[in-house]
């Protein structure tokens, strides 16, 4: 990982020339100079220089990234604005240390399974037991703050049991051809189990033994936050538990986890984590890449756009193969949609810490989307699915979101696999 | 400092919500795209012409300077606020007012960025051609206050040529109304030239008249292989004496292909002593033979190799060369120092021999690259801004390529502006007499110094070494 003391070099290759501004987000929104990636290595360079201290400003600024990526790419040298202000952030936790809660959950919380799934409970009693009813209609959080009561519309719908906890360690279908690790992410496990049955209804079609390990949260929420050292605990786990597996490929269904978890190798030192990270593959890039995908014949005759996630398409790489399967799927007509790599605000976290800002860049992503006329949005990351849906919704918009996987497993005869739910 | 009942007084002007106090924040008002930066006492952030009106006034009870900003992308420090003061950042008036297709005139705020403003005007056929490099993220006003250039100037002229009026807050926070929609109007002196490339000294632009042109239907595009660097320039010339006016007529010397080279393997030719990239645009039915016409004018002119793009993908790759320059440069050393003079055209091989030799004296990496048909050269020098002793050489070298463009007849900027990079050496062109009629212009019309101080006037020499931070 980058630091601060070995950044300077790269902080050199910033010649101000200010092209940031055209690609990035939060500058588009509010032309704010502070928020682009100019303004941001230019503080880091004071910082270095000793003319501008770790204040709560700096602090307010260096979160005030989506990590996007947009203007790495955009950028004539190439200067790597994530990984510098990442290192920023580490700097700042490491003197200023970081708040009691994000320790909580970090140190304790993601670290243990137990805990994380009884938090899910406790998630999904509040939304079912009428308490979220009852808060609601009462106004109780507006009192609080109008922000906090938006936020808590933001929240997902926890799933009333763990994805992982309802299928078996491993699946096999008939005549597989490759052994894969299934990477589930948080999201998936927690939120969107139907993502993950539609993921494993898809790859055991394709003869994929699919296998899926004890697995920790990836650590990018850590990470992201300046919290190295519970970043690399939860990386360490993980790496013990995939390579015990013995696998081929390392699948992810989340473009914010595929690419925290190829980002391991440089976080954590050695062979085993090189091993590891060289494994990991996209769900889209695996099907197009890795066996021979063939979609079913049930027609989707649905006019469908795609949203590149930014951890896929600049994180990873990946923009080609999941177009490349959506243009395959019966029925379906593709129409690409402007801006389609442009942030969709979520960020992580970043749409709860800075709700109004995020959802103005969701907006434009909406407005994206339905002038494409289309009926469904694809995209590769529960985080903007999650993201995306709350901006359409508060558009009153009837386009549908769903994951690529979903998508897929929608050109399968039948139902997808109900046999595999164990509970 | 500005005292903070004054700051409160602006704030109530423009809101609490645009005006930025912190010291972080402040100090990413403090630079462009030169290597300077300085600290501004505040920024604000007006929304209208009324407020811009305001502030102005509170700066004339209160004596403050007002920096006015746009993208904050200048190339010879026109938005530093060397002197502190109030920056002025104009990117909240970003409205693009009206497309006037029956007049062929667009009226925009001074925030909008130029390339908006072409995507807006030419999905209805029309064109504003000025294309700074910058044009991305640069502002239409930033772009008026230092009368911006690009490479199809040659042709079809900077952005002076297309500013038909403008809407000017005084410096005593009066409206001044210049020009308008008539394509000809002699009403007085012409101030709308005088505001335009007057770099924020004269007044604040609110607002401007922009003169379109119907869009050339088709553009086709060459590049063009020569030995010596003399025969690619003779070329240049060649061709525009048989009556063909190309959009572009972008050069590369050798130094730069070998740069551009390491840096992309695009497969250019590292032997080669320049390259031409030459665009013609006009008609569909026309611009193949008038292309066909340049590429015998080329191989007339010593061209040892000509590639014509046949489609979109060959245009781009023969532009991802002359695109990389800029990033490839800084391979050799961090800090870019970018000059601009412009000779006229006939002179560019003995500037661009001139320009060697000082480069060579100084023992200074130099690359040459620009806009040929207009004898726009941006000779760049690479450096690093760290290198004390390294950046004097810069500073002398940098005196003595101003005076070889003059003496060749050309000019300090093509079109950057003088902002304070080159305020010390303005005299060199202008002469002392020429010097003190602007300077009476400067006093007549800002009496009180209240507009950007410290530019074009600057006297004292501020370099390229990033003093005040």
């Amino acid at each position: 990982m980058e630091t601060l003391a070995t950044a300077s070099e790269a902080l050199k290759r910033c010649s101000k020339c200010g092209g940031c501004q055209a690609v990035c987000p939060l500058y588009g929104e509010t032309q704010a100079e502070s928020y682009v990636a100019r303004g941001k290595i230019f503080l880091i360079k004071s910082y270095l220089e000793g003319k501008v201290e770790l204040s709560p400003k700096m602090k307010e600024l260096m979160s005030l990234c989506l990590l996007c990526k947009a203007c790495v790419d955009n950028c004539p040298n190439k200067v790597p604005v994530d990984q510098l202000v990442l290192a920023a952030r580490r700097e700042i936790a490491g003197e200023k240390g970081i708040s009691f809660i994000k320790k909580n959950i970090f140190q304790n919380l993601l670290q243990n399974n137990g805990n994380l799934s009884l938090a899910a409970r406790m998630g999904y009693l509040y939304q079912h037991s009428g308490a979220q009813g009852l808060v609601r209609k009462t106004g109780l959080l507006k009192l609080i703050s109008d922000d906090l009561a938006k936020k808590e519309g933001l929240l997902p719908k926890v799933a009333r049991h763990p994805f992982r906890r309802q299928v078996p360690r491993v699946i096999t279908g008939s005549r597989p051809r490759i052994r894969a690790a299934y990477y589930t992410g948080c999201l998936t496990n927690y939120v969107y189990p139907g993502t993950g049955f539609a993921v494993v209804d898809v790859l055991k079609r394709n003869g994929v033994e699919i296998v899926i390990p004890e697995q920790w949260c990836c650590g990018i929420p850590a990470l992201a936050s300046g919290d190295e050292a519970s970043a690399a605990a939860l990386a360490r786990r993980n790496i013990e538990t995939f390579t015990r597996a013995g696998v081929d490929a390392i699948i992810t269904d989340c473009a914010s986890c595929g690419s925290m978890l190829h980002d391991y190798a440089d976080l954590i030192e050695g062979g085993e984590a090189r091993g590891f990270a060289g494994k990991v593959m996209d769900f889209s890039q695996f099907l197009n890449d890795a066996v021979d995908f063939q979609p079913g014949d049930r027609e989707v005759p649905l006019l469908a756009t795609y949203h590149d996630p930014c951890h896929l398409r600049r994180g990873q790489g990946v923009y080609a193969a999941p177009r490349k399967l959506i243009r395959g799927v019966p029925g379906l007509e593709f129409q690409e949609m402007k801006e389609a790599d442009r942030c969709c605000g979520a960020a992580g976290s970043f749409n709860l810490s800075y709700y109004d800002l995020s959802n103005r860049i969701g907006k434009r992503k909406a407005k994206n989307i339905q002038e494409t006329g289309a009926g469904l949005v694809v995209t590769g990351c529960p985080s903007c699915i999650m993201q995306i849906t709350h901006v359409l919704e508060q558009e009153q918009s009837p386009v549908q979101v769903m994951h690529l996987a979903e998508l897929l497993s929608m050109t399968y005869a039948g139902e997808a696999d109900c046999d595999l739910r164990a509970g | 400092m500005i005292p903070p009942s004054v700051i409160d007084e602006i704030a109530r002007v423009v809101g609490e919500e645009n005006i930025f106090i912190s010291l972080e924040e402040r100090m990413c008002y403090g630079y462009d795209g030169t290597p300077n930066a300085f600290i501004p006492d505040l920024v604000a952030r007006p929304g209208n012409t009324g407020e811009i009106q305001a502030i102005v006034r509170l700066a004339n009870r209160h004596l403050f300077p007002i920096i006015p900003r746009g993208a904050g992308t200048g190339l010879s420090g026109g938005s530093l606020p060397v002197n502190s003061g109030v920056v002025l950042d104009l990117t909240r008036m970003n409205r693009i007012l009206e497309i006037d297709e029956e007049n062929l005139v667009a009226v925009v705020e001074p925030g909008v960025v130029t390339f908006a403003i072409q995507q807006e005007v030419e999905r209805r056929g029309l064109f504003y051609p000025p294309d700074p490099a910058s044009l991305k993220t640069s502002t239409i006003g930033g772009n008026v206050a230092e009368c911006a250039g690009g490479p199809r100037a040659f042709k079809y002229g900077v952005t002076r040529d297309y500013v038909m009026g403008l809407e000017v807050v005084t410096p005593q926070g009066e409206l001044v109304t210049t020009g308008g929609k008539t394509v000809k109007s002699v009403t007085g002196y012409d101030l709308t030239r005088l505001y335009t490339g007057s770099e924020g000294t004269l007044g604040i632009i609110t607002k401007i008249y922009l003169r379109l042109i119907p869009k050339p239907e088709a553009i086709k595009t060459l590049m063009a292989v020569f030995t010596k660097l003399d025969e690619a320039t003779q070329t240049v010339t060649l061709i525009i004496k048989r009556g063909i006016i190309p959009v572009t007529l972008e050069l590369m010397d050798d130094r730069t292909i070998q740069c551009v080279e390491n840096y992309l393997h695009l497969g250019l030719p590292v032997d080669a002593g320049a390259i031409l990239i030459i665009e013609v645009d006009g008609a569909r039915d026309l611009i193949e033979s008038q292309a066909g016409r340049v590429a015998e004018l080329c191989r007339e002119g010593g061209a040892r190799e000509i590639r014509t793009a046949g489609n979109e993908q060959e245009r781009n790759e023969i532009w991802a060369a002359r695109r990389a320059v800029s990033a490839a440069v800084v391979q050799i050393k961090p800090t870019k120092i970018s000059e601009d003079v412009s000779v006229p055209r006939s002179q560019i091989p003995d500037m661009a021999r001139k320009l060697r030799e000082i480069a060579l004296r100084y023992h200074l990496d130099l690359v040459i690259f620009g806009h040929a048909g207009d004898g726009n050269l941006h000779p760049n020098i690479l450096c690093d801004q760290k290198d004390a002793e390294e950046m004097e050489r810069v500073e002398k070298a940098v005196g003595e390529l101003f005076q070889a463009a003059v003496e060749l007849g050309g000019t300090l900027s093509g079109e950057h502006g003088i902002g304070t990079m080159k305020a010390p050496y303005l005299k060199l062109e202008t002469g002392e007499a020429g010097y003190q009629a602007m300077l009476a212009i400067k006093q007549a019309l800002d009496p009180k110094n209240i507009l950007n101080p410290g530019k074009i006037f600057g006297g004292e020499h501020l370099g390229n070494s990033g003093h005040g931070q």
